[in-house]
């Protein structure tokens, strides 16, 4: 038997022999999460910085990347790379390896596989696109005058995006920014479709056992709302205290 | 000696607008040029071809003999000995003033960050921006920037600073301050290629007068040579034009 778990909520509502799951979940939410948002971040800097400034087959190449990523659906994409191996016979499940943990109940559980690294990376190259254009919108709303003072001064074009350009259009571009730091949390659901055991998946398998929908999606949704407002509240923070004075 | 800067036979157009239509002068050390002019006439545009951002489509630029269009040279290297101000400021938003002029010694020069630092507040106070150093471009009247903009360049220890209007998105009170810098500046010897319309900063310093109208050098000549008997109708019209605008006081002064 499971030991108790501490939280008198989800006792109360009748679902507290799940807890863990829904613990669980979330981890692997908030894994898949971070993980694409960090990938997506540093891959969307260079995306955009190759469109913005990269010669006629760099922007091309940068270009249709973000246009295929943000004009086809996240499902498809997730479906493809992780359904792709298989019509190139590789699998045994990706040829058999994966990472188990013990949660905080002692319980064992696949904190990473093949199947969850492609999901993950697929969201990640997904943000990436998305990154991409925030970051280059802000690159595109600086002052031309400043690269020409940059050039004047003997900079290289490599220095003044390095110090002038990116400093300023990375501050810039955290308030549209915060729109993909919120919504991406929200997205790695899709993630459940393929069979990654994150939160909605978590909370799917408790109403099978319970046959309490609207409880259980409703707690989900809310826990996806305070995540969020976390985030925001977080975002806001760090806007304030980097941003330039008198700007 | 070898002049500062030769600018040869310098041809630029924009697609079917041609600005600039073959022009010719040299910049000897320690010379003040003020290069003056209706608008359109292609003041900025040679500026920037000066120092290339703008790379001109006939012509050549020499800095101290050496070819700024010589595709063997280090353009980036040739550019931190050719400072420039421009008329609107253009400081970089993100750096508090003493930044904005440390950044090109330590990042360009490769001093060390107390060496560039120094610079920097030796920069500051020629321009009286010492009291200044730790605020943002945001935070300083136009005047101001304008100020740190001019340190940001004789920082780097150019060889010629080139103005393009450094006065003329100023308030009419912030104007005296920059215009003050820029004096003593000339005063020190400082080489300077300055576009403006203050006739009396002309006057007071500039060795050689230059007036340009639709891409061609009209007339040249001394302060006095123009405020006394300019020859071409077009300076003499347009010197009138400025006249009218900024008082009988400001060509009357010295």
């Amino acid at each position: 038997m499971r030991t108790a778990p501490p939280t008198c909520f989800f006792e109360m509502v009748g679902i507290g022999e799940y807890y863990p799951d829904l613990v669980s979940g979330f981890s692997m939410t908030m894994g898949l999460y971070l993980f694409a948002l960090f990938l997506g971040l540093g891959l969307g800097i260079v995306l955009a910085i190759s469109r913005h400034y990269g010669g006629p087959i760099v922007t091309r190449i940068s270009t249709g990347f973000i246009e295929i990523m943000r004009g086809t659906p996240l499902l498809a994409q997730i479906l493809l790379i992780t359904i792709l191996p298989y019509a190139l016979s590789i699998p045994a499940e990706y040829t058999s390896w994966q990472i188990i943990v013990p949660d905080i109940y002692g319980i064992e559980r696949v904190v990473l596989n093949t199947r969850i690294l492609l999901c993950a990376l697929a969201l990640g190259l997904n943000s990436a696109a998305y990154q991409a254009e925030y970051f280059r919108g802000a690159l595109s709303s600086l002052s031309a005058g400043q690269t020409l003072a940059a050039q004047s001064i003997g900079m290289t074009k490599r220095q003044e995006i390095r110090h002038i350009a990116l400093p300023q259009s990375l501050r810039r571009a955290i308030p549209a920014w915060s729109n993909e730091a919120v919504y991406l949390p929200i997205y790695t659901s899709v993630a459940y479709i393929v069979g990654v055991p994150e939160f909605l998946s978590a909370a799917t398998l408790v109403v099978a056992r319970t046959y309490e929908a609207l409880l259980v999606y409703f707690i989900t949704a809310v826990i996806f709302l305070v995540l969020v407002s976390f985030i925001t509240l977080l975002l806001n923070r760090i806007y304030e205290r980097i941003r330039i004075p008198g700007v | 000696m070898v002049a500062v800067l030769e600018v040869r036979d310098i041809w630029k157009a924009y697609d079917t607008l041609e600005v600039l239509k073959g022009i010719s002068f040299d910049v000897q050390k320690g010379e003040v040029k003020v290069i003056f002019g209706p608008s359109g006439s292609g003041k900025s545009t040679l500026l920037r071809v000066i120092n290339m951002l703008t790379p001109p489509d006939k012509g050549e630029v020499f800095l101290c003999g050496q070819s700024l269009m010589d595709s063997k040279a280090d353009l980036c290297k040739l550019r931190t000995r050719i400072g420039f101000v421009f008329q609107n400021f253009n400081l970089f938003a993100h750096l508090k003033a003493i930044d904005n002029v440390s950044i090109g010694p330590r990042l360009v020069l490769g001093m060390t960050k107390e060496e560039a630092n120094d610079a920097a507040h030796r920069a500051l106070e020629k321009v009286h921006m010492s009291n200044w150093s730790h605020h943002y471009p945001a935070q300083l009247s136009g005047g101001q920037q304008q100020r740190v903009g001019i340190a940001r360049s004789i920082a780097m220890n150019p060889e010629v600073i080139l103005f393009d209007e450094p006065t003329s998105a100023l308030d009419p009170e912030l104007i005296g301050e920059v215009l003050q810098v820029m004096l003593d500046l000339a005063q020190e010897g400082t080489t300077m290629v300055v576009v403006t319309h203050e006739m009396g900063f002309a006057r007071a310093v500039s060795s050689e007068m230059i007036f340009m109208d639709k891409g061609v050098v009209v007339e040249k000549g001394t302060p006095q040579h123009f405020f006394q008997d300019a020859q071409s109708e077009r300076a003499k019209h347009f010197l009138r034009k400025l006249e009218v605008l900024y008082g009988q006081s400001e060509t009357e002064k010295t």
